[in-house]
């Protein structure tokens, strides 16, 4: 296996993972800022889940959702011929979970902060509740939303044990870096671990970098 | 005949527990400015929210010109963002992240709001705000920020403006040349407007009819000097 392998297949399903849980969780974040939801603490608890959860625990829970014999992945076993467990897809629906709690909970409140009249005034002008939060909210909690998908980014690129049950460990198909950094250190191959940890510590580094520049000072233009 | 401009009477109820405030509003206006007066916290702002469709009515009716806006019996309810109301907060009035021209034309249609619309320059020259065009509302001083607001809500043509306390950060001098671009501006364009304050000096300045408000009600309402003339 060619070692480049796990460090772009950790970026794709990060990437994948982002593009995938970014309006989910905005919607989540939205709703949670703006609208009355019913059993609103129910929903906060289950979006905070699989942050405190044991990635483990998330990772079985995909398992009899998805899985073959899973309440879902069963039907989309029959119907669409589409096997999820153990493939690149399950590996970025399980960094995507780990993911959501992040981007909603660091979303949430800068979607909070923008002023209410000045989405009372898009209202007013004629502008749908879509292109109310499209060219006015998110524009405002640009800075907040930007830093939301960052460490949803890194949250899913250190994701780890959610993966590894529902993904599995497969050489040259669900092998991200983090994986890949556990099975060369069990085989007491320490220079190739410690190759994807430097990797890894700088992709993070510059991730937080990026968030940091990413974040204006009153919002984009 | 034509239409009043604005006939209204409902029941507005938000908060919960201790917060809870109810607000009871009787309005009627044939045309010309309506001016909600009254002291902080009887409900002026929250009638305002409630004619443009921002918050719900628990009961009544709004309508506007011909337009029956929202009515409880019938339950109809026309959404805020089809009600071509101009509102004005008091607060936060303009979008921080576009310069002035852009917080102008942000009503208007996608191809019209290219800078150098011609409808957005009038009104910009109207406002006397077109030097300024290129400016970001933070470089703005109250009675400029004002003026932006007012030439973004006419900018979409609106058949009621709705103004929260469109005055009250702005110093007498720029107060008085302000109160009289908006009444030319609302004559030659045949608008009508309900306007809110706490100064009664405004009040009789701006006022073809007066709704008095005290907790949460309107006490009364009718010309300036009839409701005025007790008052403070």
């Amino acid at each position: 296996m060619d070692s480049s392998f796990p460090v772009l297949l950790s970026l794709q399903t990060a990437t994948l993972a982002l593009l995938l849980v970014t309006p989910l969780g905005l919607l989540l974040a939205w709703l949670q800022a703006r609208r009355r939801v019913p059993l609103r603490s129910v929903v906060d608890a289950l979006i905070l889940l699989p942050l405190v959860l044991p990635p483990s625990v998330v990772g079985y829970f995909l398992i009899v959702l998805l899985g073959r014999r899973g309440l879902v992945g069963q039907w989309l076993d029959q119907v669409f011929d589409v096997r999820l467990v153990f493939s690149p897809a399950a590996a970025v629906i399980a960094s995507a979970l780990v993911a959501l709690p992040l981007l909603v909970k660091t979303a949430q409140p800068a979607i909070e902060a923008v002023p209410l009249e000045l989405e009372h005034v898009g209202s007013s002008l004629g502008l749908s509740a879509w292109q109310v939060f499209f060219r006015i909210t998110v524009p405002m909690a640009w800075p907040g939303i930007a830093a939301a998908m960052v460490l949803a980014f890194a949250r899913a690129l250190g994701e780890f044990g959610a993966t590894l049950m529902f993904a599995g460990n497969i050489p040259g198909r669900t092998n991200t870096m983090p994986l890949e950094i556990f099975s060369a250190y069990q085989r007491g191959d320490d220079r190739q671990a410690l190759l994807y940890v430097v990797i890894l510590t700088a992709i993070s580094c510059l991730v937080v970098l990026a968030a940091a520049r990413l974040s204006p000072r009153g919002g984009r233009r | 005949m034509t239409a009043a401009a604005l006939e209204a009477s409902f029941v507005v109820q938000v908060g919960t527990g201790e917060g809870r405030f109810q607000l009871q509003a009787e309005l009627a206006l044939r045309q010309g400015v309506l001016v909600l007066y009254g002291p902080s916290g009887a409900g002026k702002s929250l009638t305002l929210c409630a004619l443009a469709g921002l918050t719900p009515l628990q009961s009544g009716s709004v309508s506007v010109g011909s337009d029956m806006f929202e009515d409880s019996v019938a339950g109809c309810r026309i959404e805020p963002q089809h009600r071509r109301l101009g509102y004005v907060p008091q607060h936060n009035a303009l979008f921080p992240f576009c310069d002035v021209e852009s917080n102008i034309s942000f009503g208007l249609p996608r191809a019209e709001r290219r800078p150098g619309n011609p409808v957005v320059k009038e009104l910009m020259d109207e406002l006397g705000v077109l030097e300024l065009r290129r400016a970001q509302p933070a470089s703005l001083s109250g009675g400029e920020r004002q003026r932006v607001a007012l030439a973004r809500a006419l900018a979409v043509q609106p058949q009621l403006l709705l103004l929260d306390e469109p005055f009250a950060f702005i110093d007498p001098r720029g107060r008085k040349e302000l109160r009289e671009v908006l009444r030319g501006i609302l004559r030659s364009r045949g608008i009508s407007a309900v306007l809110v304050t706490h100064s009664r000096e405004e009040a009789l300045a701006m006022a073809d009819s007066v709704a008095l408000y005290e907790r949460g009600r309107t006490l009364r309402s009718g010309s300036p000097a009839e409701v005025l003339a007790d008052e403070d």
